[in-house]
C-alpha cells in the first residue's frame, strides 16, 4: 500500500526535484539554455512563417486575371505618385541638407534600411511583440527602431541568430519622445494596458498646455528625433484626448495608434549606421 | 495461599490509594491558577479588543509613512488677467527609487567588502555603517554614469548628501540630475529603460517671463520645509516633505497664503528596513494655489523700465479713479529668471539693486512739493490766484539772510501763482510758506498723509518719512526753527522725506481734487473710485493750480514735454510739476509728478531719479519728465487702440 502511495506521487516528485534543480542551477547556464530554446525554436516559428506566405501565395492565385489587371493599374497609378513623393523628398532633402551645412546643424543619425518580414505575432495582456525573421546574420542590432507603411511599430530588444524580437509600441515598455506634428516641446510617449482584441492604444504625459486635442480634431504625434533612437517626423500615432495633470503644469492624454500594427507583415528596421 | 494473600495484604497496606475527595490546598491551586489564566486572557481580551484603535495606531505609525508633496503655486497675472508675470515652469529631472536598490545595494555591500578582504590586511576592512555608505555611493554612482554616458556629462555623486538623504529622507527618489534641458529629457525618456530604477520627471519652479520687469513688486520665493497638508489623514505618522516654496519679497511674500498650492500626499507601508512597500495605501494629489490678479499693466511697466534704463530711480503710476498701481519700477533691479544662478546675489549687493526705491526710496520732494504748498495757502487765504505777494528778482534779503531763485537765475519779477508754479518761482513759494506758517504746511501735508506709510500691499515698506515742523525739530534736533527752514520746507527742501508713491499717490488725489488716494496693488474690474474729504478749493483756486500745472508742461519747466518731438504725447494735455533737490552727499533727485488728461485724469505719475555726480545739474523737466512721457504716450496709445480707457475715467467736479 504505501508503495503504491509512492508510485502515485512519483510525478510530482519529480516535478518538484526538477524545480529545484533549475533553482540552483548558474544564472550562465540558464541564460544559455533560454538562448537555445530561442535558436532551436525559431526554425519552426520561420519555416512556418514561410508556410503561411506560400498559402498567402497560393490564395491570391485564385485571383482572376481581370482582378489582377485592375490591380496592377492601382499600384500603378500609386507607384507614380509615389515617384512624385520620392521626387520632392529628394528635393527637400537636398534642401535641408543645405541648410543644416549654413546653420552648421549636426546631421540626424544616417541608418541602413532593412526589410523584413513578420514571422509570428504575440498581442497578449502581457506581451505586444512580434518575432521578424531576420537577426544577428542581417547585423541587427538591439534597440532599433522598426517602422511600417503607417509610421513606427517599436524597438528590437532581443536578436537571435535568424529571428529578433520587436517590442510594439502598444506595449508599457516602450516610451519614447514625440513631438506635436509642427511643435518642438518634446512628450513623453508610452504604450498602454492593450487589451488583446481592442484597438491599440498608447499614453502621453508631459503634454504643453497649449496642445489641444479631442476625438473629433486629433493631434497627429510624431516621433522629435531629440532621443536619437528614431529619426524625427515617423507617426507614432494621433492624441486623441488630454487631461491637465495634477500639477497644473502639464496634460495627460490619450494616442490612438494605427490599428495596422495588429495585422503588420512586413516592416522595415532603421540599422544605426554609426552605432554608440 | 491463604497466607500469602494474608501477607501481600501486610505488605501493601500502606501502599493503597486511600480517596478523601477534594484537598482544599488543591482546590486552592486550581482556582489559583484559573484566576491567573483569567487575568491573561483578560489582558489579552482587553489588548486585542478594547485597546485595539491604540495598537492599530501604534502600528500604523511603525509601518507606515506619510510624504507630502506640495501644490504648485499660483499664477500671477498682469491687470489684463491674460499676460502671466510670474507663472510655474516644468524642471526637468532624472530621479533614482532607492526602494528599488535594496537587492543591488547588498551585493555592492558584499562586493565591497570582499574587495577588501582579498586586498590584505583584515584590519583595514571598514566597518559595517562605513561599508554601507561606500555602497551606497558606488551604486548611485553607477547610475550616474548611465546618464552621464547618454548625455555627454561628468557629474559626481555628492557622497553627504546622498548620507543625508538615505538618512532623512529614504522614502523619496534621490534627485540625481536636475534643471535638464527639454532635448536632455527627451534623450532620457527614449533611451532609459521603462523599468530603470531612473525616473524623467519634472518639478517646479517658479517662471518670470519678463525677467526683471516688476522684480521689486513681484518678489521672489525660497525654498522651504514647512509643507502642511491640514486634511491629510496620517497626521501622526513620520512624513517625508518634498520642498516647497514660500514667498520671501514683494507679492510672493505678501499673497503667500493665496498663491500657496494645496498639499498632496501618500501614505505607505514600509518593510522593516524602511523601504517603502507599492502600491500606496493612500493618495492624493496637490492643487495649485490660487491666482492673483494684478493692477500692473506690463506694458507700461516695461516703458517705464526701459526709459529709466540704467539711472537709478523710480516711476509710478497709479489708475487716479481706483487707486490701482498701473507702474511701480524700480532701478536698478535684478533678473527674476536668472535669481538662482551662482554670483546672482553678490552681483544684486555691488549694483545696490536689493531696494525697491518707488516704495523706499525716500528724497526730498523738491519743487513738486510746492503744490502741496500752494494748497495750503489757498486754503488758508494766505494766497490768492492773482495777488502778487513778492518781487522775485533772483535773491531776496530777509530774515537776516539771502533767500535765491533756481541759483540766481530766475527773475520772475511779481509772478502770480499761475506762473510761479509753471516756472517754479522758488522766492514766490518762501514768500507763501512764510505767510502760511510751517506748521500750517505741515498740517496740509499730513493731511495729505504724507506723513504715513501708503499701507501698500508689500512688504518692508519703510515707515520714517518726514514731514518737519518746529515741534519735531525741537524734539530730535533741540534746535529752534527758523525762517530758513519754512523756506526750505516751502520748496520740499530740508527735511522733508517722501516715496516716490506717496508722491504719485499725491498727484492721484489732487487730480480727484481730494486728499488721498490708497494705492493698491490688486487688480478688480468692478472696483469702485475712491472718494476722500475734498481738498476744499474753491473753483478758481483749483483752476490756478490746474493752469499752473498744465503751463508747467507748456512753457515752464517741464516743456520739453510740448516742444521736444520725442517726448510728446499727442492730443494729451499734461498738468506736473517738476522738482529738483539735493539728498545726501550734495547729489541731485529730479523729480516730476503729473496726471493727465489734466481735464479729465486718467492716470497719475511720480517719477524720482538720483544724479551720479555731486554738484551736478540734474532736472525734473530734463530727466525724469522723459520717463513720465514714456509711459504716458505708451497708456494712451493702448487706449486709443483699445477705444476704451483702460483705467476707468474720473471726471472733476
Amino acid at each position: 500500500m504505501p508503495f503504491r502511495r509512492l508510485a502515485t506521487a512519483k510525478p510530482f516528485v519529480t516535478l518538484g526535484l526538477v524545480v529545484a534543480a533549475w533553482i540552483v542551477v548558474p544564472v550562465t547556464i540558464k541564460t544559455l539554455a533560454r538562448a537555445s530554446f530561442y535558436e532551436l525554436t525559431a526554425p519552426i516559428t520561420v519555416v512556418a512563417s514561410y508556410a503561411r506566405d506560400l498559402q498567402q501565395y497560393w490564395s491570391l492565385r485564385l485571383h482572376s486575371n481581370g482582378e489582377l489587371i485592375e490591380a496592377g493599374r492601382d499600384l500603378a497609378r500609386l507607384n507614380a505618385s509615389y515617384e512624385f513623393a520620392v521626387q520632392q523628398n529628394t528635393e527637400m532633402q537636398a534642401e535641408i541638407a543645405r541648410l543644416e551645412g549654413l546653420l552648421r546643424l549636426p546631421a540626424f543619425a544616417n541608418y541602413r534600411l532593412e526589410h523584413v518580414r513578420v514571422a509570428s505575432r504575440d498581442f497578449s495582456g502581457w506581451w505586444q511583440r512580434i518575432v521578424i525573421r531576420k537577426g544577428k546574420n542581417f547585423g541587427l542590432p538591439v534597440g532599433a527602431p522598426v517602422i511600417f507603411t503607417g509610421g513606427v511599430v517599436g524597438r528590437v530588444t532581443e536578436v537571435h541568430a535568424a529571428t529578433a524580437v520587436v517590442e510594439l509600441l502598444t506595449s508599457q515598455n516602450v516610451r519614447l519622445a514625440g513631438v506635436v506634428e509642427g511643435d518642438t516641446r518634446p512628450i513623453s510617449y508610452q504604450g498602454g494596458l492593450n487589451p488583446t482584441f481592442g484597438p491599440p492604444r498608447g499614453v502621453v504625459e508631459f503634454v504643453p498646455l497649449d496642445v489641444f486635442a479631442s476625438a473629433a480634431a486629433p493631434k497627429r504625434l510624431v516621433t522629435s528625433g531629440l532621443g536619437g533612437v528614431f529619426p524625427p517626423g515617423l507617426t507614432i500615432g494621433e492624441i486623441t484626448h488630454v487631461d491637465l495633470s495634477s500639477d497644473g503644469l502639464f496634460k495627460t492624454g490619450e494616442v490612438k495608434l494605427d490599428e495596422r500594427l495588429g495585422s503588420v507583415a512586413e516592416v522595415t528596421v532603421l540599422v544605426p549606421l554609426t552605432p554608440e | 495461599m491463604a497466607t500469602d494473600d494474608v501477607n501481600l495484604a501486610e505488605r501493601s497496606g500502606s501502599l493503597v490509594e486511600s480517596h478523601k475527595g477534594y484537598d482544599t490546598r488543591v482546590i486552592f491551586f486550581y482556582f489559583a491558577t484559573a484566576a491567573l489564566l483569567l487575568v491573561l486572557v483578560g489582558g489579552l481580551a482587553y489588548e486585542q479588543i478594547f485597546k485595539t484603535a491604540v495598537h492599530g495606531k501604534d502600528e500604523k505609525v511603525q509601518n507606515q509613512r506619510r510624504i507630502l508633496i506640495p501644490g504648485p503655486r499660483g499664477n500671477i497675472f498682469a491687470r489684463d488677467g491674460t499676460t502671466v508675470l510670474v507663472g510655474n515652469r516644468p524642471r526637468f529631472a532624472v530621479m533614482l527609487h532607492l526602494d528599488e536598490l535594496k537587492v543591488e545595494l547588498r551585493r555592492e555591500h558584499i562586493r565591497i567588502h570582499q574587495n577588501f578582504v582579498d586586498a590584505g590586511d583584515k584590519k583595514d576592512v571598514p566597518s559595517y555603517s562605513q561599508l554601507e555608505q561606500l555602497a551606497r555611493v558606488s551604486l548611485v554612482q553607477h547610475y550616474l554614469d548611465e546618464l552621464n554616458a547618454i548625455l555627454g556629462r561628468s557629474e559626481q555623486v555628492n557622497p553627504r548628501e546622498l548620507q543625508r538623504h538615505f538618512e532623512r529622507q529614504l522614502l523619496l527618489p534621490y534627485p540625481l540630475l536636475t534643471d535638464l534641458e527639454p532635448a536632455d529629457f527627451a534623450k532620457l525618456l527614449e533611451r532609459l529603460a521603462v523599468r530603470s530604477p531612473l525616473e524623467p520627471t519634472t518639478s517646479i519652479a517658479r517662471d518670470y517671463p519678463f525677467g526683471s520687469a516688476a522684480a521689486h513688486t513681484l518678489g521672489y520665493v525660497g525654498a522651504t520645509d514647512d509643507v502642511d497638508a491640514e486634511d491629510l489623514p496620517g497626521a501622526g505618522l513620520k512624513t517625508f516633505k518634498l520642498k516647497g516654496s514660500v514667498g520671501e519679497n514683494g507679492l510672493e511674500q505678501n499673497f503667500d497664503s493665496l498663491l500657496q498650492g494645496e498639499a498632496g500626499g501618500m501614505i505607505y507601508r514600509v518593510d522593516p528596513t524602511g523601504y517603502k512597500v507599492n502600491p500606496p495605501l493612500e493618495k492624493r494629489l496637490p492643487l495649485q494655489g490660487q491666482n492673483l490678479v494684478t493692477s500692473l499693466d506690463i506694458d507700461l511697466q516695461l516703458a517705464a523700465e526701459e526709459s529709466l534704463g540704467d539711472q537709478t530711480g523710480a516711476a509710478v503710476a497709479i489708475d487716479v479713479a481706483t487707486g490701482e498701481v498701473l507702474v511701480l519700477a524700480s532701478k536698478p533691479d535684478y533678473d527674476l529668471s536668472k535669481f538662482r544662478s551662482p554670483g546672482t546675489v553678490a552681483d544684486i549687493q555691488a549694483r545696490h539693486a536689493w531696494t525697491n526705491l518707488a516704495l523706499n526710496g525716500l528724497y526730498p520732494p523738491g519743487s513738486t512739493f510746492k503744490i502741496l504748498t500752494t494748497i495750503a495757502a489757498l486754503r488758508r487765504g494766505t494766497i490768492t490766484p492773482d495777488d502778487p505777494i513778492v518781487d522775485c528778482e533772483g535773491a531776496l534779503s530777509k530774515y537776516g539772510r539771502v533767500f535765491v531763485c533756481d541759483n540766481r537765475r530766475g527773475h520772475h519779477g511779481e509772478v502770480l501763482l499761475r506762473e510761479a508754479i509753471a516756472k517754479s518761482c522758488d522766492i514766490y513759494f518762501y514768500t507763501a510758506g512764510w505767510l502760511t506758517t510751517p506748521d500750517g504746511v505741515a498740517e496740509e501735508a499730513r493731511r495729505f498723509h504724507l506723513d504715513q506709510r501708503t499701507a501698500i500691499e508689500l512688504p518692508h515698506e519703510r515707515g520714517d518719512m518726514l514731514i518737519p515742523d518746529p515741534a519735531w525739530k525741537e524734539r530730535v534736533q533741540h534746535e529752534k526753527w527758523f525762517p530758513g527752514d519754512t523756506a526750505n520746507m516751502a520748496i520740499g527742501q530740508g527735511a522733508v522725506r517722501v516715496s516716490p508713491l506717496q508722491m504719485a499717490s499725491f498727484a492721484a488725489s489732487v487730480a480727484r481734487g481730494e486728499v488721498s488716494t490708497q494705492p493698491t496693488l490688486v487688480h478688480q474690474a468692478d472696483r469702485p473710485a475712491q472718494h476722500t474729504e475734498s481738498i476744499g478749493l474753491t473753483v478758481a483756486q483749483r483752476a490756478a493750480l490746474l493752469d499752473g500745472m498744465i503751463g508747467c508742461t507748456t512753457i515752464g519747466t517741464a516743456k520739453p514735454l510740448t516742444t521736444v518731438e520725442d517726448f510728446r504725447v499727442p492730443g494729451v494735455r499734461i498738468a506736473g510739476k517738476t522738482g529738483t533737490a539735493q539728498f545726501g552727499n550734495k547729489l541731485n533727485v529730479a523729480w516730476f509728478i503729473c496726471f493727465a488728461p489734466a481735464e479729465n485724469p486718467e492716470i497719475a505719475m511720480a517719477i524720482a531719479i538720483e544724479g551720479d555726480t555731486a554738484g551736478e545739474e540734474f532736472q525734473g523737466g530734463l530727466h525724469a519728465a522723459p520717463v513720465a512721457s514714456a509711459v504716458l504716450k505708451k497708456y494712451f496709445a493702448k487706449k486709443a487702440l483699445a477705444n476704451s480707457p483702460l483705467a476707468h475715467p474720473f471726471k472733476t467736479d
